[in-house]
């Protein structure tokens, strides 16, 4: 789950009224600096154990601060310096939200962790700790919190405290809310020291989406190709498109293969078949299912061949896809068409028209520049996978491919692409055949030009330049955007 | 003879209300199951109240919809996952009782707090993250078969009951199970013709979605084809993450599940802790694994096998 760094958690406790030790945030060197003593630390995302590792000092002179001030702040990935005075701590009370998802017996919902002995050492003595179930959706009082505590004192306030923190974890659907510690002060009241949280991407809201944002750059691990899907899917967002690629090498003496697989079936049904292979290595994982558009099973086919690596291609899903597969087979064979380095490919295809898809890769297959299997969806990939090394390829294709120049017909923003039609292919302007194949009426044929339905939509699945290419002449070609580095 | 939703909650002819139905998913998705023979009455999208969608009355919300069809009693999704909540509990307090959550990425908290109202009103959800459910008896919820020809087609009335956490393999599990002379690995070691042209055919396929809170979990919907006269032996694919393997190995074991359960299990090359396609594959604790997900279901009689296509001999020798 993504992390947020303690400065950013501070203002999700505050904004719910949780006390917290005062401090202020540096991400550049202040003209003024805080006055000491204070607890310098750095804000890097994903660190742990800062203070073993340098990054929280205890700072009690201005030059002590500016000095510090200025180390923190050069560290690598660090956002910034969080200077916290120091304050009189008489006692250390440890407190966590965190969901609990239930089981048969025991309805879900959120679990209250909480150590009157503190945090320091907190992993070794969960058993220990007292745990308060509670509902998200009818959340307890502070009086009803106070009722479970132990006895320590001023406990109502501290039960306040805590129903507070409730209230910050349900009110931001965070995944993990923790203070660490929460001190008791001289005057017996309670402050949040230090703290963290973690959430779901899908449960920040966009009211709040600037609570939640942090500097990508500064933990982002994502390789090029993966930024450039990211790219992709930005642009066309229906549907999943994961690409991700492995960190590894493909070993010696192994098959590097390239997936796409659709769906979470699609993905455990590849895994079960080689997680256990010593001779097959796959080089990057993906899930292109959720009704994407074959335009986007194109983009995201091109970039999955890009990968030097690769050997081999296997295209699989559960077996039973939501996608028309005769849509897919119409990315497979135009990214085949117009890869720069096009991949031999073990396609699975299963799904509504599987007999189409099979057919139309049957047809095409003697002028692909690669070799290309198909398989009915009655074939799993642990059968699938025989057929590796058969036609696995040490020297990767080469091709370059140069869209042939026509008329921009008209552009679709969603999903995007420009249709551009070739009117020297059709000399006599009769009604090309592609056009009563659009399955949902968007393409018209108007006084002998294209024009599209403004009553229809387009559904990007490819089929006007598949018919156009197989029973026409090629008067239309549709062009996909790709990142300049898969093109 | 009455479908799985009775037995799953007390449902005889199911009457859909559908929620997101103008929009593009809703439209399309409401033809398939209109296709396959459900009964949609109504539908609601905010501010769209007084529309129709292929003769379909549109209302803003459940409460209007509900008191103009009071004969309603479920509902499916077709809104975005930071929408299903609300539009949830707006058919629960309405008083509908069965609902079909198909949205992907619903945040956890939503999904709890969903489970939790339905605990409070006695509704059933399917999902979230689900792509529905399908009875041979005639009605389906949600997107499986993808148009209605091909749902027709491929799934036909028989004996097996399928639940699945995921989509796709709740397809084809289903699917299968209706093909004449569908190929495969027999249980003595050959390949071949499983069942000949007598597909021992389908009675009802649950998908239970792919998230770590479900609504409906793999016990749930295993206890409602346990009471359904038309199954005799149930599919399931299941896989690591959450404890619902583990509750249905109790039951199996008790013997409150006593038709024979043959499970696929997904995941035997899983890490812990690291993030799945399916967010509710994640191990997150030892009880979570493959392996013992595995020895419990074993161990309280169910055949697990650990490639697809063996599910189907499975079912096969059960039936014989």
């Amino acid at each position: 789950m993504p992390a947020l760094p303690e400065y950013k958690t501070r203002v999700l406790l505050e904004n719910h009224g949780v006390p917290l030790a005062p401090a202020s945030f540096h991400d550049v060197m202040p003209t003024v600096l805080p006055e000491p003593v204070v607890f310098l630390k750095a804000q890097i995302p994903g660190a742990t154990s800062r203070a073993g590792k340098g990054l929280v000092r205890r700072a009690s002179t201005p030059d002590e601060i500016s000095y510090g001030l200025k180390e923190l702040l050069a560290e690598k990935n660090c956002l910034g310096v969080l200077a916290a005075e120091a304050v009189n701590i008489i006692k250390e009370y440890y407190a966590a939200c965190l969901l609990d998802f239930g089981d048969e017996e025991n309805l879900p919902g959120g679990v209250l962790l909480f150590s009157p002995e503190g945090g320091t050492g907190i992993e070794g003595r969960t058993e220990s700790l007292l745990k308060i179930h509670f509902s998200l959706l009818n959340p307890p009082s502070a009086l009803d919190i106070g009722n479970e505590l132990p006895d320590v004192p001023n406990v109502f306030a501290l039960a306040d405290f805590l129903q507070k923190m409730i209230s910050t974890f349900i009110g931001y659907k965070l995944t993990v809310l923790e203070t660490n510690p929460i001190a008791v002060l001289a005057d017996g009241s309670h402050v949040a020291i230090d703290c963290r949280a973690e959430f779901e991407k899908s449960g920040v809201s966009k009211k709040n989406a600037h609570l939640f944002k942090v500097p990508v750059n500064a933990v982002d691990d994502s390789t090029p190709l993966e930024k450039m899907v990211e790219t992709i899917n930005a642009a066309d967002p229906a549907g999943t498109g994961f690409f991700r690629a492995s960190r590894q090498k493909a070993p010696e003496g192994t098959i590097a293969v390239a997936t796409n697989l659709c769906g979470g079936g699609g993905k455990m049904l590849w895994e079960m078949a080689t997680g256990g292979r010593k001779d097959i290595f796959t080089i990057n994982e993906s899930d292109t299912s959720g009704g994407l558009s074959a335009f986007k099973s194109y983009r995201i086919l091109r970039a999955i061949m890009s990968q030097p690596e690769a050997q081999v291609l296997i295209l699989t899903g559960s077996g039973m896809a939501f996608q028309n597969q005769y849509h897919l087979a119409s990315a497979v064979w135009k990214a085949l068409r117009e890869s720069a380095t096009p991949l031999p490919c073990l396609l699975r295809f299963g799904g509504t028209d599987q007999e189409k898809a099979m057919e139309l890769m049957n047809t095409v297959a003697e002028n692909l520049p690669v070799r290309v299997i198909t398989f009915r969806p009655e074939i799993f990939p642990n059968a699938m996978v025989e057929h590796l090394s058969e036609i696995a390829t040490d020297k990767r294709i080469s091709q370059i491919f140069t869209p042939e120049q026509g008329e921009l017909a008209f552009e679709v923003e969603t999903p995007p692409a420009r249709f551009i039609y070739h009117p020297e292919k059709n000399p006599n302007g009769k009604e090309p055949a592609f056009i009563k194949e659009c399955p949902t009426g968007f393409l018209q044929w108007v006084d002998g030009r294209l024009i599209p339905n403004p009553d229809a939509r387009c559904i990007g699945c490819l089929v006007c330049e598949t018919i156009s290419l197989l029973e026409g002449n090629g008067e239309l070609t549709i062009e996909l955007d790709l990142p300049e580095e898969v093109r | 003879m009455a479908g799985i939703l009775k037995y799953l909650c007390g449902i005889d002819t199911p009457k859909v209300l559908v929620f997101g139905i103008t929009g593009r998913q809703g439209k399309s998705r409401s033809r398939l199951m209109k296709g396959f023979g459900t009964e949609i009455v109504a539908g609601t999208t905010p501010g769209k109240g007084g529309q129709e969608v292929d003769g379909v009355p549109v209302y803003n919300n459940a409460a209007e919809a509900v008191s103009a069809h009071p004969e309603i009693n479920s509902a499916v999704f077709f809104v975005p996952a930071g929408a299903i909540a609300k539009a949830a509990f707006d058919a629960m307090d309405a008083g509908i009782s069965f609902l079909v959550l198909t949205a992907d990425g619903v945040a956890t908290q939503d999904s709890i707090k969903i489970k939790e109202k339905a605990y409070e009103t006695g509704a059933m959800c399917l999902g979230p993250n689900t792509v529905g459910m399908l009875d041979t008896e005639g009605y389906l919820f949600g997107l499986i078969g993808g148009k209605a020809s091909w749902a027709k087609k491929n799934y036909l009335p028989g004996k097996v009951g399928v639940i699945s956490r995921s989509g796709g393999l709740s397809q084809l599990l289903a699917a299968f199970h209706c093909r004449p002379d569908l190929p495969g690995p027999r249980s003595d070691g050959s390949f071949g013709s499983l069942w000949g042209k007598n597909y021992p055919g389908l009675s009802a396929v649950l998908c239970v979605g792919g998230d770590p809170v479900p609504g409906i979990t793999l016990l749930d919907a295993a206890r409602a084809f346990e009471a359904d006269p038309r199954t005799e032996v149930m599919a399931i694919y299941a896989e690591t993450g959450t404890t619902q393997e583990n509750d249905l190995a109790r039951a199996i074991e008790s013997g409150e599940i006593k038709k024979p359960v043959v499970v696929f299990l997904g995941g035997k090359f899983t890490e812990a802790g690291v993030a799945q396609s399916h967010a509710g594959a994640m191990i997150r604790n030892e009880n979570e694994t493959y392996q013992a997900k595995k020895k419990a279901l074993e161990k309280a009689g169910a055949v697990v096998v650990d490639r697809p296509d063996s599910v189907f001999a499975a079912t096969a020798e059960f039936l014989k």
